[in-house]
């Protein structure tokens, strides 16, 4: 085997945990390739996204001095609860949010990932695009030692392989480290819209001045008709991020169609005017592992990490993916790098990278939220019951109604008992705090 | 025997992405993704299938903005051996004749240090569209040239001659050309294969050699650029969209009495076509055999 066809290590996918890791092994001298199969890093991904700036900062110390092609920074964010025609807003907005760098920033995967695979590339990784990897190559004690590329003569070899392949994991599934196919129950889809709007009506429509503030607010409600799910709604430089996104059990069992819920979304008189005029730039879906900590495929085996999506590392209660995909990238890098000095890729010692994993905040939060699938599962009228009320009661709570106001508040409590008996209410409570691991 | 093939390459603007501003006619380029123009894509292509036949170096070569380095990448992916990018302030407003005659020039300095049997060019650009450069290359270099080749039947550096197919209007004409000969490339000249994982490895770490308006050839600063550029583009339009054709039908007597009547149906019809001119016979019109009416088809680009 020649020895071009030999690295020190090989790392399958060009999204953030991929390219963290491939910056940290080449930063500590290790040969890295990276295979990537769009045309370039980011331009097959997608996201909400806000992107977290502390990840970053373990990946790429002084990142800021490399031109980051961030949108803009969040300074204000929270919720809107939206029932059909009225919606609530818990909105946080704080001049901390102002110091640079701010702790998040909006972004566009298709820019962000080209610039994080550049910055893979000055540290020395090689990075191959427009090549997909088909199959995991193992030697007969079943050691991972190296993968096949869907190119002529397209094997490569090193002693450890990360992959970090994105929620589709298929390689993960052939070496058998997660069972079967995803399950619809245990996997979100969400359609994204960006729309393209001028800076100065972005800024207007949001009340922000100038692009060194910018919005990312979290949806509930009518914007997924009532059903377990979220969309989204950030602000870039000239355009917005628009999406929506449930279980895909919840598509197949209301027998939705992704671009019609979103449709009704974008229809909703809260979001309509923040887009009229606007012009659609890019239309996408992608999917989201929603596998809980308990799901989540086998992390390691012999010359072998798995990291980011492909082995459900997301936190959908915070939307946070891109930074537990770094940072898992990154101990994975850290594990390689220590096997290599050791000369040791066998699982054992690969079980280093789980454990710089659960001492850090990746599984912690994982393992915390772990019953939050089951809750949404369980509780399929959680949304709508409670967003719904927030918006009846508020609507009661705003205005005169020439009544005794101990009388108007009653009148909220009664609205709650004619959507849900009080036991109801006390259960849904009990499962959302289990939920959410309290 | 070993060969020597250069093939001239442009990045364009991907125009299956592009607008056209309607009030100044001018493509809208700002971001619309670059790539390889298509043409030439297969024009390597057809340089790499012969280099593995007959062994020898693949040496590519454009004219263009730093950004086209990219463009060499791509063709060192697909078995390019050498890249060069030649890359100056000097050249921008560059128009066909200023073009060739900075390729030709290019060509010729390579040729002196190892002699070329054979230059690839696409048929054109899909941004300009004007296949002018190619053929001006050839004639400042005086090699022979043969446009919107289809096939190479034959290839053989000894004897030092080649058999080509190219397309013309009425079909295909079968030429036996001397070598050195330039070429513009059809799509259909080479059929273009997935690059072997070792080219991909090798090309990442690729830098285009970069020549300037001086250096290592010295290009006359009057005929580069601007100054060497004597086109002025008067206006330009989008071109409306073709109407399909009508059919006429006329009785077998008295043909040319219902074309004459279809036309005098259609006031301002200076652009109606009762058939397309495509080389061939005159399609479906049931005109009599003997009688054969062609209309004029005013080409979307002319
Ligand atoms: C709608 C939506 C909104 C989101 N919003 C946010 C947000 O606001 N903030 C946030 O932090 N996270 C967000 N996420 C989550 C985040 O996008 C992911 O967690 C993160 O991208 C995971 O990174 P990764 O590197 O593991 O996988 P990915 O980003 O999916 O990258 C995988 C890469 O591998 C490549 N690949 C896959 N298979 C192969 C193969 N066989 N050979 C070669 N290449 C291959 C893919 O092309 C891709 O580039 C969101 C996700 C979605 C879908």
């Amino acid at each position: 085997m020649p020895d071009t066809l030999k690295f020190d290590a090989i790392v399958v996918g060009g999204g953030p945990s991929g390219l963290a890791s491939a910056i940290i092994m080449a930063r500590a001298g290790l040969k890295v390739v990276l295979f990537e199969r769009g045309r370039f890093a980011g331009s097959k991904n997608l996201f909400g996204g806000v992107l977290y700036t502390s990840a970053i900062q373990e990946i790429l110390p002084g990142f800021m001095a490399k031109n980051p092609p961030f949108e803009r920074p969040v300074t204000e964010q929270g919720y809107w609860l939206l029932s059909p025609d009225s919606v609530v807003r818990m909105m946080h907005r704080s001049e901390q949010y102002k110091v640079e760098p701010a702790a998040a920033y909006t972004g566009l995967r298709a820019r962000f990932d080209e610039w994080f695979a550049r910055q893979a590339v000055a540290e020395g990784a090689l990075v191959i695009a427009k090549t997909a990897v088909i199959d995991v190559l193992r030697d007969n004690r079943d050691r991972v030692i190296g993968v096949r590329t869907d190119r002529p003569d397209g094997d490569v070899y090193a002693p450890v392989t990360i992959l970090s392949e994105g929620v589709n994991n298929l390689l993960t599934q052939k070496l058998g480290l997660a069972q079967g196919d995803l399950p619809p129950r245990l996997v979100a889809l969400s359609v994204k819209e960006v729309i393209g709007l001028p800076q100065a009506t972005i800024e207007q429509r949001f009340g922000l001045t100038g692009l060194k503030e910018g919005v990312a607010i979290d949806l509930f409600g009518d914007a997924t008709l009532g059903l377990p799910g979220t969309a989204f709604l950030y602000s870039n430089k000239t355009s917005i991020s628009i999406g929506v996104g449930m279980l895909l059990e919840m598509f197949v069992e209301h027998r939705l169609r992704p671009h019609e819920v979103l449709a009704r979304f974008k229809a909703h008189p809260a979001i309509r005017p923040l887009l009229a005029g606007g012009e659609s730039l890019e239309y996408g879906a992608h999917l989201i592992p929603e596998f809980g900590y308990d799901r989540m495929p086998k992390l390691y085996a012999d010359g072998v990490m798995v990291a980011g999506d492909a082995a459900g590392m997301v936190d959908a209660m915070h939307r946070e993916g891109t930074n537990l995909a770094m940072m898992a990238g990154k101990f994975a890098a850290e594990a390689a790098i220590e096997a290599h000095s050791s000369k040791d890729f066998s699982a054992r010692h690969l079980q280093a990278y789980r454990d710089k994993l659960e001492a850090s905040f990746v599984m912690k939060d994982l393992k915390q939220y772990r019953r939050m699938t089951d809750f949404l599962d369980g509780t399929p009228h959680f949304m709508k019951t409670y967003v719904d009320f927030v918006n009846d009661a508020a609507m009661r709570y705003f205005n005169a109604h020439d009544m005794p106001k101990r009388d108007m508040e009653k009148d909220i409590v009664r609205s709650l008992g004619k959507r849900r008996s009080f036991l109801g209410v006390a259960q849904d409570v009990m499962r959302l705090m289990r939920g959410m691991g309290l | 025997m070993a060969i020597h093939i250069v093939v001239a390459i442009k990045q364009v603007p991907d125009t299956s992405n592009v607008r056209i501003n309607p009030e100044t006619g001018t493509l809208i380029r700002e971001g619309v993704p670059s790539i390889l123009n298509p043409y030439e894509v297969h024009a390597l292509e057809l340089a790499v299938r012969l280099k593995e036949l007959h062994g020898g170096t693949v040496t590519v070569l454009t004219m263009g903005p730093p950004a086209a380095a990219e463009a060499l990448r791509e063709c060192v992916e697909q078995g390019a051996d050498r890249g060069i990018l030649i890359s100056d302030r000097k050249f921008a407003a560059a128009d066909t004749l200023a073009t060739s005659y900075v390729l030709a020039t290019a060509i010729q300095a390579l040729d002196a240090e190892l002699p070329v049997d054979l230059l690839l060019f696409g048929k054109q650009a899909i941004d300009g569209d004007t296949a002018q450069v190619g053929p001006g290359v050839a004639t400042r270099m005086d090699v022979p040239v043969l446009s919107c080749a289809i096939k190479v039947e034959r290839f053989d550096p000894v004897a030092r001659t080649a058999v080509i197919h190219r397309r013309v209007a009425r079909g295909i004409e079968v030429v036996n050309v001397r070598l050195p000969v330039l070429l513009t490339v059809e799509k259909e000249i080479a059929a273009v294969q997935r690059a072997p994982l070792a080219n991909m490895l090798r090309a990442v770490n690729f830098q285009p050699e970069l020549w300037s308006a001086s250096a290592p050839v010295a290009f006359d600063p009057a005929q580069i650029g601007i100054k060497g550029s004597p086109t002025i583009v008067g206006a330009a339009h989008t071109p409306s969209l073709k109407k399909a054709g009508e059919r006429v039908t006329a009785n077998p007597g008295a043909p040319a009495e219902a074309v004459a009547a279809a036309l005098a149906a259609r006031p301002h019809g200076g652009g109606s076509c009762l058939d397309h001119h495509s080389g061939g016979t005159p399609g479906e019109a049931e005109v009599s055999p003997k009688i054969i009416v062609w209309g004029v088809c005013r080409s979307p680009y002319d």
